[in-house]
Parts: structure tokens; sequence; C-alpha cells
């Protein structure tokens, strides 16, 4: 088997014991491994219905084929589950070097089951797995964690090639906004499946291996992949705009497009924040000494890592990306970068979802505006633009302490419990990611559509929307959307399912990337393949949501986007067109007018109800 | 002479040039059989093209300081010995060593470094 190891972990944490399976070849070639493989087993072993924080529910840790091999960006590793916070299917891609290190460690695939009686760190080095007790790094930050647990390391040479995912203290105490945190400072996206991880005390996985990935056809695979470099490096926005500032640089972009939030969506970051000098790019040059960092195999190297000292926060991290200004800054009303980049970094240790936990503190600071709540019932001071609110409310939320517990929750929940379920700017639970649906109205269908929440990264039609890198396509049309944003949420699975990463389309056109695959993996996939293997990924998500429970009613976005037309900015008087593209989106989609799959489409795929 | 230029300020640690470094000499993808390894120490990340083969480790331990850093000097050093048990081939136990590529020297590693780290120069 090329490019895979064809090998899975199975580890059950109630009876401590773990096992070595093969992956059925015949899973690989129908959902290619990554998302796909992940997904198929998934929903193969576990009842939909299940309770995500119960010791039935299962957590699965899975690399792409191409993660390790040295495809350009092929460095992601899956983790796959049913969300705490929404209920939905969960899928997170894991940045850096953890994903790659998981095949040289021999296994595609680590399937956790049961739930451990105490904290426990699952170790796996150099083919010695065994279960650890967690007790030194139990209530530690992720970065702390991976400290700790390399001191412990006899050889430290070893410690050096060893990798850790793990979750901070909010995963531990539950927080359904928690995620997971790997290489101790890139944050997992995607909310929900830290508190899923904590609820098994499964407080980390280390790694560390030296096996040895084949690849189909090497010279081949040598050229391509070269040429795919070069290509990469003339392109201006790869080369020059990603390895410069990482997506931050999108600030400036949305900004002249009125894309930005502002305070819960009441706004377009614009009036009032007229002063783009604060928030772009050359702000965030001079507000901090940025180094890049490359995830595995990565040539554009977007992480920008950078180091803070001050009174409140002390440490390294992630400098502020796109999502972080976004949701922790502007949507809460707070445009001063370093505080933003205070939250980043406090999000990643405590290993709370940023744009999960930023659009919770502006549910919360909007019902505070409006004065449906206050301090006295929240037992927090939270107002939109101060920076030190946002901050406090975020180390609470992580911790549970004081009365922070209830926003921990999520803002759909506070919003519900105080009978304004329309205060919050989410779908199937989960906050938006900060793209104003109403100024770019492909990224609002598929915000309505996606099977995992409000998420950008599942389709990022932002390519040719805002970008226009391979067609231009105007984001305040609806024309041909539901196609965009189909062909893209397909091409999403796809590349999540290989362990590729979305920005090297910002530079190389998807049929590029193809001889890569084929010439790593022997096969020989035309790029419609291999979107039909997306397809078949998304409808396989969406099976599994219609068994949860959601069904059309939850294909929509909040009312603010579909009634009231944003109030200032470039995009001023828009409203989302939602209505105008979903029934053409279902019909793309072989879907029923209530959005399920015909009996045809899923044959089709070879799928089943 | 040609020779490769390190360049630390640039490496961004994605040790894509471990990969191509492997797949060239062994054809399959796996960085403990690269002849160049990348280190992390804070956020500054070390490429370290091998050297010779020792079988007894230094007697003398040095630190470097670079700006304000100090380092510990075995980070950079390029040998492979028993205080530093990399560029071993791991199943065989075969000492590895940059070869350069071949002659004339088509680096790969330098070939899949984007960021400029590693350079060829001649001088
Ligand atoms: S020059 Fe060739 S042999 Fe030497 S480290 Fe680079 S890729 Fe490996
Ligand atoms: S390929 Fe270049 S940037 Fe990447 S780790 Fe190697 S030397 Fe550093």
């Amino acid at each position: 088997m090329y490019g895979c190891t064809g090998r899975c972990l199975r580890v059950n944490l109630s009876a401590g014991k773990h096992s070595i399976e093969d992956i059925n070849p015949e899973l690989l070639r129908k959902f290619l491994g990554g998302r796909g493989l992940g997904v198929k087993v998934y929903s193969d072993e576990v009842d939909p219905k299940t309770d995500p924080l119960g010791p039935e529910n299962k957590l699965i840790f899975v690399s792409g084929p191409l993660v390790g091999t040295g495809a350009i960006t092929g460095a992601s590793c899956n983790v796959v589950t049913k969300s705490a916070l929404s209920g939905t299917i969960a899928c997170a891609k894991t940045r850096g070097h953890f994903g790659a290190e998981l095949k040289f460690a021999g296994f595609d695939m680590i399937i956790v089951e049961g739930k451990a009686e105490s904290p426990v760190i699952l170790s796996i080095l150099d083919d010695k797995i065994s279960l650890q007790p967690a007790l030194e790094s139990w209530g530690r930050t992720t970065s702390e964690t991976e400290a700790v647990f390399k001191k412990n390391l006899a050889d430290k040479w070893a410690a050096r090639d060893t990798y850790l995912i793990s979750i901070g203290p909010a995963g531990e105490k539950l927080v359904p906004l928690a995620n997971i945190v790997n290489d101790s400072f890139l944050s997992v996206g995607g909310a929900g499946i830290g508190a899923v991880m904590g609820s098994k005390n499964l407080k980390a996985i280390a790694i560390k291996g030296s096996h040895s990935l084949a690849i189909a056809d090497s010279a081949r695979f040598v050229r391509v992949v070269t040429n795919l470099i070069n290509k990469l490096n003339s392109a201006p926005l790869t080369s020059h705009s990603m390895s410069a500032w990482g997506s931050a640089f999108f600030i400036d972009l949305c900004y002249q497009k009125g894309m930005l939030p502002h305070k819960n969506f009441q706004g377009a970051a614009f009036t009032e924040l007229t002063e783009l000098k604060d928030i772009g790019t050359k702000a965030l040059s001079n507000a901090f000494a940025m180094r890049s960092s490359g995830c595995f195999a990565c040539p554009i190297a977007c992480l920008k890592k950078t180091e803070v000292n001050n009174p409140f926060f002390k440490g390294k991290g992630m400098a502020p990306t796109y999502w972080a200004i976004g949701a922790l800054g502007l949507n809460c009303g707070v445009s001063d970068l370093s505080t933003i980049g205070m939250a980043n970094m406090i999000c990643a240790e405590m290993g709370l979802d940023p744009i999960a936990a930023g659009g919770t503190v502006a549910t919360a600071m909007e019902l505070v505006e409006k004065g449906i709540a206050d301090r006295d019932t929240l037992k927090l001071e939270l107002r939109f633009g101060q920076g030190e609110d946002l901050l406090h409310a975020l180390t609470l939320m992580a911790t549970k302490k004081g009365h922070a517990k209830r926003i921990g929750k999520g803002g759909q929940a506070l919003a519900g419990e105080h009978g304004t379920s329309k205060s919050f700017m989410g779908v199937k639970g989960l906050p938006m990611a900060p793209f104003d649906p109403r100024s770019i109205q492909g990224m609002g269908l598929h915000f309505a559509t996606c099977n995992f929440g409000p998420h950008h990264l599942y389709a990022y039609t932002f390519i040719e929307e805002v970008l226009g890198v391979h067609e231009k396509s105007d984001p305040l049309s609806t024309d041909g959307k539901p196609e965009l944003v189909k062909r893209y949420q397909d091409l999403a699975a796809v590349l999540d399912s290989l362990g590729l990463c979305n920005w090297p389309l910002m530079g190389v056109k998807f049929n590029n990337i193809v001889p890569m695959i084929n010439s790593c993996l022997g096969t020989d996939y035309k790029a419609d393949d291999l979107m039909k293997i997306g397809e078949r990924i998304w409808n396989l998500e969406k099976l599994f949501n219609m068994k949860v429970g959601f069904d059309h009613t939850h294909d929509t976005l909040p009312g603010r986007f579909l009634n009231e037309p944003i109030t200032d900015g470039p995009a001023k008087g828009q409203i989302s067109k939602l209505d105008e593209m979903l029934p053409g989106y279902y019909e793309l989609r072989g879907w029923n007018e209530k959005g399920e799959p015909r009996g045809d489409t899923l044959q089709a795929l070879g799928l089943k109800r | 002479m040609p020779r490769i230029k390190i360049d630390h300020n640039k490496c961004t640690g994605c040790r894509h040039c471990e990969i191509a470094c492997s797949i060239n000499h062994s054809g399959v993808a796996n960085p403990r059989r690269a002849r160049i390894r990348v280190f992390q120490e804070g956020n500054v990340f070390f490429p370290v093209i091998a050297g010779p083969f020792v079988d007894a480790a230094c007697t003398s331990k040095l630190d470097i300081k670079i700006g304000d850093q100090v380092y510990d000097m075995c980070l950079l050093c390029r040998a492979s010995c028993p205080q530093k048990p990399f560029f071993i081939e791991a199943e065989t136990g075969f000492p590895l060593k940059c070869d350069f590529c071949g002659i004339p020297p088509n680096p790969s590693c330098v070939r899949w470094c984007n960021s400029g780290a590693l350079e060829l120069i001649d001088d």
C-alpha cells in the first residue's frame, strides 16, 4: 500500500487495552483516508444518538494517505467525533507536525474508546504503546503539558522528535467550547471536540516513530512536487501574502469589502473602525515580531509564531490570525491587536476554540448592551470593546471558575436562557466564523448547509469570491453560488481526506495537484473521480446528521442576516439571499426539498441510508 | 567550491528537506533516514546536515551564544555520536552522511526548501 501504513490502533481506555488492526483497503478506495475514512468508521461504529460525553462515544484521529510523504502541505490529521457543542458530526484538522508523526509511528488512524478511570496520556513512542498517568499534567495548559511530558522522557534527543496533541483545562472541565491543541500552540479548528477528549480522561497523545512511507513512483513524485513548489513560489498570494502574514492578510481585503463583523454582527467593522491602520497587516507587523513556522512539508508557512511578555500574559504562541482578529477581536468590539493576540494565546493554552469562544462572548456582550443581561446575572463584566473583559471571560470560561460556567456552555445556550435566541449568531449551535454572510453570499450558503456548522474551512469559496484566484465570482451576487459552494465543499472533503491544506489552492489549481496524488499513491484518479469521492463523503456526513435529528430547518442562518440589511460600509443595504440559493443547492446535490439525499443520489454514490 | 548556505532566520521548520533527502536516497519518506534534520529551540529552527560518524562523544560540552540566546553546541553539531544518536539508519544501524547528492552537487534538500533557508552557493 502506498502512502498509507494500512494500520489502525484501537485503544480502549475503560479496559486499558489496545489492539492493532488492518485497515480495509476497500474503504481507502471509497473514502480515500483521513476525514473520509474517519467519518465512515465513526458512523459505522457509533450510534448517532449517543451522548457526546458518554463512554460509548469514540474519538478518532486519522491522517490522510499523503500525510508525511512529502506531498506539499501533507500534514493534517483529522479528529472525528460527535461535537459536544452542536451534536453534529465533527471533523477538525490538525496542522503542524502531529499528523505526519502519526504516520511515521506506523499508523493511519487511532480509535479511542471508553473512558479511563483516571487521567491518562496515550504514549506511542517507537512502537511502545502505553497509557501513562497524567497526574502531573492534569490541570495544566497545553504548552505546560507538552513541556512536562518531554521533561520526563529519559532521552532528551528523543523528546525533540516527539509531538503531542492535548487538551487544556477547558477540555478537562468538559466545557463544550473546548477544542484540542497540537504541537502546543495550534488550535485544532472546530469546537466541541476537546470536551469529548476530556470526558474520556485522555489528557494527551504523544507520538514518535521511525517507520517509512512507501511512494509508488518516487522519481515522478519528486518531479511533480518540485514543480508545485516552484508554482507556489511564483504565485503572489502563496509566496508573499500568506508567507508574510498568514491568514491575517485577509483583514485588509475583507475590510474593504465590508465582510468583517462588528459587535456580534450588528454592523460591519467599518464606520467605527474607519482606521484600517489599527488592525491591518501593517499594524500587525508593528505589533508583533513574527517568525514563520511551517506545517510539515509546507512551502507556504502561514503560521506566525510570536512571543508575548507583559503583566497579563507571558509565553509563545500564534500571532493573531484572521479568525482571531475577527472572532475574538472585532466581533467583540475589540480592535487592539495586542489584546487580540493575548486572547488567541489564552485560547490555545486553555484549549478553547477561538471562533466559538469569541462568538459566545460577543453574544453575551450584546445581551448586556441591550439590557437583557447584566453584570449580576452573568456574574461577569462583559462590555463590547473592553479588552480586559474579554481576557477575563476567556480564562474563567476555560477553568469554570466563578460563574463563567454558564457562558462556557456556548452562545446558543446563553441566548436561549435569556429568551432571545435571535441574539445568537450561529448555525446548528456553533458560532459563526467571522465572515458576514450578507456580504459574501456563497459563504453564507455554505454556513447554512455545512455539516459541521458555520465554519469557512469546509468550503473555501473565499478563494473565488474575494481573492478571485481561478475565476472571479462577485461576492454580492447569488449567480452560480450553489454550484460554487457544492464544488468547494466536495473539494475540501477531498483535501481533508488526503491530508492536504486548502491554501495551495491560492497558488495552483486542483488539477495541478492530481498528478502528485497519483504518483504518490499509485492510483490513476482524474480530478472528477476525486470530486465524486468528496461528494460521497459529504453525503455520508449528512446522513449521520439526519440520524442525529438535523433536517432542513437547521439549514438556515440567524434572522439578522436574512432580514436586517448591513447598516454601514461598502456592503451597506445587503442581506443574505439564502432563500434564493438553497433550493438550487439541494437540487444540485440531488436532495429533495427537505434537504434529504434522494434514493438515486445515494445509489449513484454507493451509499445506503 | 559549491556549498550549502543555511539561514536560520528563514527556516520555517517544515522539514520538507528531510523528506526530499530521504526519498532521494531510499525512495521512501522517513525523516529518520534523512541526512539532514531540523531541530527546534524556542521559535528558531536549525537545519543540521549530517557530518561524520564517531563512536565516542566529545569530552567537552560547549554552549554557544547567538544574540541573546544560549544554545547547546551539540544541537548544531553535525556529528552523529553516542550523545546525539541521529543520522543512523534505524533498521540497519548504518551511519548516514550527507553525500551532497552526488557530483555535480544537486542537493535535493535545497531544491525542496522554499523558504530560502537552504541555498546552494559557489565561492
Ligand atoms: S545535500 Fe543531499 S544528501 Fe546532503 S542533506 Fe541535502 S539532500 Fe541529503
Ligand atoms: S525545507 Fe527549508 S524551511 Fe523547511 S525545514 Fe528544511 S531548511 Fe527549514
